[in-house]
């Protein structure tokens, strides 16, 4: 039976559904002690002193720690997957509110919570920078010393400019953009903005770290379980296989819990009092941890008299917060794209990474590319409106193709681009009159489409083991995190090895057991390591034949693996070990020109388009219909992509519509789940789902990644619809009713006030 | 979260004699919904509760008296008054207030005393039960008063109950003809806190609205009583002309204050508009007759 294709549902639901499965936050361990963490109340200051004395003395507390005890530990405890910029807790600085600065250890939690709050600290305050465009100033600098990890191939050239908030400045040039623009029949310019908000997975993170003799074992709700391990042996000095890092499920992940989130903190809790430790986020704790970037995008177009985009420049800045984290990747990686899907000969794309007094920002479900869609598909739909063109129709005609190349200069192959937006119009109804609603209710439409390079260099290493009853094992270190990825990838080693797929056992993350992977994130898992799986399936297939040639069977026949092994050992016994590595060719851009002929392996596609009602009187939208398509290739398991597809959708839909953290002063004002609404099922609309026909051909079994591209085109389809039907356009996020009546009203010629 | 004592008293008399005046620390609860809330964020460090579960079950029947009117026990949970037959056929705003307030699983555990004494000026029941003419019985050590619900709140999360005193009912006149309401506008998402809460009841003579009752909540300190407003309506025919100079009334009368949800400018607008929307869904009268 063919395995690839099958609609089965996730192999680990049944475990999930009746609370059989194993998540962090259960696991306790004998001699356990929890963790909590002080964190500082200003935004940016010197720290004069920390007064733990009353902390300690309360009864129950085991220990508290500061920066300076784990500097005692280690030297320079500084970790990052970009810069080691991030001190496990605050050293001399803090740097935004909410950042860890001591840590109470107690058996019982609600002790260390208590002692948390008899924690006081001075700072000498030092004027603090919020927004991305003002820490393109050097006034403020947030750090003083800037610390390259040289971690990964693709951040090698990683400097950061001293004296300056930049830690990452990427610049593409292709063609002359100056030129085209002065040549241009029409020259248009906008800007938009993001806000901060972030990822709120229902399981927040957790780690729990267990020493032995100059070895730790660190159990951890984490999306890079290989990077942890290094990152964790290279702050001890210690060589890779002291430290092991075992990840069971995730209650979700979103680019949270990418590289080192509190592993760092726990390993060296639990190194310093030689006990087991453990960390526990609370739901409101999230919002200091990790966020998503707001942005500012300054974008403008060229158009010729043939309504042919000629040239187009894009000013990014991404506000990156206190530490880079993995910020400068998503500034390089999505600046490659910053321009569009669509066909330009002349592009000047300026990308830049800052940091400011805000709580770092990190990778978040699209790795940037929903900010920059939200702008150059706003942009896109304004100009066709401003030529008086039909939006559908200009970007027909400026839409990027295969076999050309794309700003980078690396030519497009596999992106089904025009199809996803062909998907969008027919399920729509693009060319079909609608009822525009009447009074004080109207109604409109949009369509947006975006693309995304996937991540290159990167390692995926597979094991797979044939046991002697022909049953079969598969070691990888990708994080299930409710995506589905153990699943598919058990329908890939199972149409390889002709087994059915609820036949794999598929091995949880456990660096002491399954092989180097460099992270589960930015859609790579299902094309990297499904890759890597298919080789290493066909590396046993091709071993068992060998072992049946041993065994003395004739060549070409069909025995099963459970008589092959018994025919070569005499009894049901050894082992099949095929393995296999993958990591793709990568060529990285021209320090110069920002141009390579090759900077992805394979390109997401996915858009949105969006009905919507407006009620004039209030500012409110509602939306009526929502249909998203994107192309994932020949998909693994089309349900689960389905259900990719609409979960990424409803993400973007609240980053869309409520989502915003709200800062007064460097404090977050609205840190939990009363004040910080992401939608609930009331707030879901009807919608579509649908999986163009498209193949990638050098992704396993025809497939690519899909986690990430149905966030793509949310936010500036629904944007674009409101403008469609009350004629009124919104530049940043959330589209709040708020804003979309006070627009109505400046529009009328009535502004609201202000307050 | 420090330890405190739990106290269980199994009669209403014993409860108020657990209470102590002077102690901000002890309160009672009765489903808890918001009272571990605050406690959770630390605002509030209990020394000791007195929980309600205990006390006689009379205070938690829902009964029709021989007038007509509805009595509501305290220590009803609000999934009770939602799916209560006399509610559904008599008081079509309150069971559309309760099918929106929340979601089930706080409805099926707070408790229309806790919803009511709580004086959060989000909350929808006490506008709605305004609206409706309601009236609270109180009792303390000292005995028992009723209060017209609209003079329960005099703040922001204030209300006029001593420590030491305890709702048993709330007490809701029949509608007896009178047109009804409660609009709830959230911003955030579907099951978000109000911005705004409007509600209105009347009586329609000859075309014209008779004794108005207007409330507002959620955008002010605490719900308030818009008698300017209703002077406006008093006599007047529910016409557009009529229902936009309430929404200017009410604009001008209520004092709207900014927050997560909006600006105060923003909220002043919702309140012209749903001003006008509220009293047109209670002229919609049958319209709003819910299914249960
Ligand atoms: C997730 C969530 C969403 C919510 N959404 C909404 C919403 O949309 N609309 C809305 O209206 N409400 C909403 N609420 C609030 C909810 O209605 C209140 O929490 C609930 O009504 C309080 O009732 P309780 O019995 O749980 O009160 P408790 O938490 O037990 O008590 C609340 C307060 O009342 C006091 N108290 C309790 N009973 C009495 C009494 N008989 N006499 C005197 N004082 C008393 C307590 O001491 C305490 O101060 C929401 C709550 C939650 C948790």
């Amino acid at each position: 039976m063919n395995q690839v294709g099958r609609d089965i549902p996730r192999l680990e639901v049944r475990a999930k559904v009746t609370g059989r499965a194993d998540y962090t936050h259960n696991l306790r361990l004998p001699g356990m002690l929890y963790g909590k963490v002080f964190r500082a109340t200003v935004p940016h200051g010197r720290i004069r002193s920390i007064d733990t004395q009353a902390a300690r003395e309360l009864p129950g507390v085991y220990r508290v720690v500061t920066g300076e005890d784990i500097r005692k530990l280690i030297p320079e405890p500084y970790y990052g997957p970009a810069f080691h910029d991030q001190p496990i807790l605050a050293l001399d600085k803090v740097r935004y509110v909410g950042e860890p600065v001591a840590a109470v250890l107690a058996g019982d939690p609600h002790v260390a919570e208590l002692a948390v709050q008899l924690i006081l600290a001075e700072y000498d305050e030092l004027p603090a920078v919020y927004d991305e465009v003002a820490a393109m100033q050097p006034d403020t600098l947030v750090h003083d010393v800037l610390r390259p990890a040289g971690t990964f191939a693709d951040l090698k050239h990683l400097q950061g400019r001293k004296g300056t908030n930049v830690a990452l400045d990427y610049h593409l040039r292709r063609g002359d953009a100056d030129k085209a623009f002065a040549a241009a029949d029409r020259v248009i310019e906008h800007t938009f903005k993001t806000q901060q908000c972030l990822h709120l997975p229902f399981e927040p993170h957790v780690a729990i770290a267990e020493p032995g003799d100059d070895r730790l074992t660190i159990y951890t709700s984490n999306q890079t379980p290989s990077f942890v391990r290094i990152e964790i042996a290279r702050l001890f000095g210690w060589p890779e296989n002291h430290v092991r890092v075992k990840v069971p499920y995730l209650g979700g992940g979103y680019g949270s819990k990418v590289y080192v989130k509190l592993e760092a903190l726990v390993a060296a809790l639990a190194m310093l009092v030689r006990r087991p430790v453990k960390i526990a986020l609370t739901m409101e704790e999230q919002f200091y941890m990790i966020t998503k970037h707001p942005t500012t995008f300054r974008i403008k177009s060229g158009v010729d008299k043939e309504g042919r985009l000629v040239a187009r420049s894009c000013a990014v800045y991404w506000n990156g917060g206190a530490y880079a984290d993995i910020g400068p990747r998503v500034t390089q990686k999505s600046g490659f794209t910053a321009a569009g899907p669509y066909d330009i000969d002349n592009v000047s794309i300026d990308s830049y990474a800052l940091y400011t007094n805000r709580t770092p920002a990190g990778a978040l479900r699209g790795f940037g590319v929903p900010q920059l869609v939200w702008a150059y598909e706003s942009h896109t739909d304004l100009i066709a409106r401003e030529l008086g063109v039909d939006p559908v129709e200009f970007r027909r005609k400026n839409l990027l193709r295969d076999g050309r190349p794309q700003a980078s200069g690396t030519v497009l192959q596999d992106a089904a681009i025009g199809e996803v937006l062909d998907a969008l119009a027919v399920r729509i109804g693009w060319n079909k009159p609608f009822d525009r609603g009447s009074g004080t209710l109207r109604r409109g439409r949009g369509i947006a489409i975006g693309f995304k390079a996937s991540i290159s260099p990167t390692t995926s290493v597979a094991v797979v083991n044939v046991s002697a009853d022909g049953s079969v094992y598969l070691y990888k270190s990708t994080v299930d995190m409710g995506q589905g990825s153990d699943t598919a990838f058990a329908q890939i080693v199972g149409e390889v090895l002709d087994v059915k797929a609820e036949d794999v056992r598929v091995v949880a993350p456990d660096t002491d057991i399954t092989p180097y992977d460099m992270g589960t994130l930015g859609s790579r898992s299902l094309f990297h390591m499904g890759t890597a799986v298919r080789l290493a399936a066909e590396d046993a297939r091709a071993k068992l034949r060998a072992l049946a040639t041993e065994a003395g069977l004739p060549q070409g026949t069909n025995y099963p693996p459970a008589e092959i092994f018994k025919k070569r050992y005499g009894m049901q016994a050894g082992n099949v070990i095929g393995t296999a590595s993958y990591v793709p060719n990568y060529k990285p851009p021209d320090p110069q020109t920002g141009l390579s002929d090759n900077v992805t392996p394979f390109w997401m596609v996915g858009g949105a388009a969006a009905e919507v009602e407006v009620d004039t009187e209030t500012g409110h939208v509602r939306i009526l219909r929502l249909v998203n398509a994107a192309d994932c290739g020949k998909p693994i398991n089309p349900g689960v992509a389905r259900t990719q597809l609409s979960g990424a959708a409803i993400m973007q839909l609240g980053f869309t519509m409520s989502e915003a953290m709200h800062l007064d002063g460097g404090q977050i004002t609205n840190a939990s789940l009363a004040d910080y609404k992401i939608p609930g099922i009331g707030d879901i609309p009807p919608m579509e789902n649908e999986l163009v026909a498209a193949e990638q051909h050098s992704g396993p079994f025809g497939a690519k990644g899909l986690g990430e591209s149905g966030t793509f085109g949310v936010s500036p389809a629904i944007a674009n619809a409101i403008h469609d039907a009350v004629g009124v356009r919104i530049t940043e996020l959330p589209i709040t009713a708020e804003a979309v009546l006070r627009a109505l009203r400046v529009k009328a010629g009535q502004p609201l006030d202000d307050e | 979260m420090i330890p405190f004592e739990m106290v269980e008293p199994s009669s209403l008399q014993e409860a108020v004699g657990m209470l102590d005046p002077q102690d901000p620390a002890i309160r009672p609860v009765a489903g808890g919904t918001a009272l571990m809330l605050m406690m959770k964020a630390g605002v509030f460090a209990p020394s000791r509760l007195v929980c309600l579960h205990r006390i006689e079950p009379r205070y938690s029947r829902i009964a029709l008296t021989g007038s007509g009117e509805l009595q509501i026990g305290a220590m009803a949970t609000l999934s009770e008054v939602e799916h209560d037959a006399n509610v559904a056929a008599r008081l079509p705003a309150l069971k559309r207030a309760l099918r929106r307030l929340s979601n089930p699983r706080v409805r099926n555990v707070a408790r229309v005393g806790g919803a009511l004494a709580h004086g959060d000026p989000h909350m929808d029941l006490p506008p709605v039960l305004t609206a409706l003419g309601a009236r609270v019985t109180i009792v303390g050590p000292k005995g028992e008063r009723v209060l017209p619900l609209e003079r329960l709140y005099s703040g922001y999360y204030e209300t006029v109950l001593e420590k030491n005193e305890l709702i048993t009912t709330a007490t809701v006149p029949s509608l007896n003809g009178r047109k009804s309401a409660y609009m709830k506008v959230t911003l955030r998402s579907a099951d978000d806190w109000p911005a705004l809460g409007v509600a209105v009841s009347f009586k329609l003579q000859n075309g014209a609205i008779r004794d108005p009752v207007i409330v507002v909540s959620a955008a002010t300190e605490k719900v308030t009583r818009m008698t300017s407003t209703e002077k406006v309506l008093q006599g007047a025919a529910p016409d557009d002309a009529t229902l936009a100079r309430a929404g200017d009334a009410a604009v001008a009368e209520a004092s709207i204050l900014a927050d997560a949800h909006g600006s105060a400018a923003y909220k002043r607008e919702l309140l012209r508009v749903y001003m006008r929307r509220a009293v047109r869904q209670a002229l919609a009268d049958d319209a709003q007759r819910v299914q249960s």
